[in-house]
């Protein structure tokens, strides 16, 4: 029982919490964008190395360059925005998924010409797990799984709370109706993608200090990510939290009776089982 | 034509369109203080149209709409909100996953400061809405959304308020709840513009009626004239 939570609990719930913090923000696009957003991943992954690059360049440590990689993939996120997906806004949705694929090869090809295709990782050395009666955790275990709780406890209040997260669910909700009570859609676009580039950095950063640091890393997390929030429900928050960690315990748990070549393919499995059963995901999603 | 005084909205030979095409060709209309003014005629008359054209959501390309002392005719919806004009949509007119006290939050999304006042008035308004206000509007029934529509739009304080067919979809009883809600919101001083479907019902509960037809006047008078008139009733009201 201690080994099954061990080397299978543990290891999917970190990998559940990694998944949530991106499945979040692929079911804020949308929710308030409309269009699913594949360059997610990568984003996650520029996220994951401007905190390497933070930690490498002046010797932080890599929790004090964290906040700093929200805040600078937030910006680039905004700036995509801003220079790319807005001038298809009024177009077909299916032009800003298409764009956001080619964004995702661009932002990849960035990465690698700046940093390499080899595995960077914050900190050097093997961490030591300590021993919570017989649970064995490292720090950073722990700390990933208490920073998407506290992440998205902010979010949550932001979103209900205040009046402009009060705002951004209006304009999911109805954006028409939104725009006639005055809600200024310009500045819930910039919003949105601020709080969605944070959460892509907070992803990669985490899957980077559980593993390594590397150029596909986030392209690889896209799928599980989508089926996280189609899991939830698309445009529910608690929703992309509960799918993530499902998607993350099923992927580790697979090992148990598949070989472990197929744990990838678990989150295609859930993708595909859920779209097919009940495509309004479990907690019944407000936009598909 | 100038401002008659006591017309709080003034619209004369409005021409324009959503595009390049006029929707509109000629359209006038007034609608005084404390009262009801409906706007029927046949399907494509234009009668939805020329409520939007008052809140600013079409090429205005002739003509002029005066309201509150100032030519709007040619201003954006924001500024159209904040000069005191609030429009209720046909459809999709609430934010189903908000809660009713949300809804009205979102109505007064561009008022700074206190909306104790404002929560008080729409509260006092439709008493229905009290026990409600944490229910999601998605949830209410027909003509409890209809009336969160209604106090979204009311939360600003307008003078003016725009309903494009309340009573769409409505059964017969909520229709009459509907008219005497707006007439509760007349009476609290707001003006009232509407586009109705169901002619007859409306015209007998209006102060006045405008009979639109292929994007222009048709025919004008008291709810109770153009009801009489055998040329209307004929043409748009199935005898």
């Amino acid at each position: 029982m201690i080994d099954l939570i061990n080397f299978y609990i543990v290891p999917g719930l970190v990998l559940g919490s990694i998944y949530a913090l991106g499945a979040i923000g692929i079911t804020l696009v949308f929710s308030i964008l409309r269009f699913a957003h594949l360059a997610h991943g990568d984003l996650a992954t520029l996220g994951a190395f401007i905190a390497f690059a933070i930690v490498s360049g002046i010797g932080a440590s890599p929790w004090a360059a964290l906040p700093f990689a929200m805040i600078a993939t937030a910006i680039v996120a905004v700036g995509i925005d801003k220079v790319f997906y807005d001038y298809l806004k009024e177009r077909p949705k299916i032009l800003t998924v298409m764009a956001s694929l080619g964004m995702a090869l661009m932002v990849r090809s960035v990465i690698q010409v700046v940093w390499g295709v080899d595995s960077e990782s914050y900190a050097r050395g093997i961490v030591r797990p300590e021993n919570y009666f017989g649970i064995r955790l490292k720090d950073r275990e722990i700390l990933t799984v208490l920073a998407m709780v506290v992440l998205v406890v902010v979010l949550q209040l932001f979103l209900q709370k205040t009046k402009w997260g009060k705002a951004m669910r209006a304009m999911s909700d109805n954006p028409d109706l939104a725009r006639l009570s005055g809600v200024d859609n310009r500045l819930v676009t910039i919003m949105t993608w601020s709080i969605v580039g944070g959460l892509c950095a907070a992803a990669g950063f985490f899957l980077g200090i559980n593993s390594e640091v590397r150029s596909m890393m986030g392209w690889n997390m896209l799928l599980p990510m989508f089926a996280a929030a189609i899991l939830g429900g698309v445009g529910r928050i608690e929703g992309a939290v509960l799918g993530g960690l499902i998607v993350g315990l099923a992927e580790e748990l697979s090992v148990l009776i598949l070989p472990s070549e197929y744990k990838a393919a678990m989150a295609f499995a859930i993708l595909l089982f859920m779209l097919v059963v009940r495509p309004t995901g479990l907690l019944r999603g407000k936009v598909l | 034509m100038g401002l008659q005084t006591g017309d709080v909205l003034s619209m004369q030979d409005y021409r324009g369109g959503y595009g390049d095409a006029d929707i509109l060709h000629s359209v006038s209309l007034t609608v005084g203080e404390k009262e009801i003014v409906v706007i029927v005629g046949p399907n494509g008359a234009g009668k939805s149209t020329a409520m939007k054209a008052v809140f600013g959501l079409l090429k205005t390309r002739g003509g002029s709409i005066h309201f509150d002392g100032n030519d709007v005719s040619r201003w954006a919806p924001n500024k159209i909100v904040q000069s005191g004009i609030c429009y209720v949509p046909q459809v999709e007119n609430v934010f189903r996953e908000m809660t009713v006290h949300e809804n009205l939050e979102m109505g007064a999304f561009l008022r700074k400061g206190d909306l104790r006042d404002a929560f008080d008035r729409v509260y006092t308004l439709f008493p229905d809405l009290v026990a409600k206000r944490s229910a999601l509007a998605g949830s209410l029934s027909g003509g409890q959304r209809q009336m969160v529509a209604m106090g979204r739009a009311l939360m600003l304080d307008p003078k003016l308020l725009l309903l494009d067919e309340p009573t769409a979809g409505l059964s017969p009883r909520y229709m009459e709840q509907i008219f005497q809600i707006t007439r509760d919101v007349r009476d609290a001083g707001v003006s009232i513009l509407l586009v109705e479907q169901h002619a007859k019902q409306a015209l007998a509960f209006a102060d006045r009626g405008y009979v639109l037809a292929a994007g222009a006047n048709r025919h004008t008078g008291t709810g109770a004239e153009l009801l009489a008139d055998r040329e209307v009733a004929e043409m748009f009201l199935g005898g």
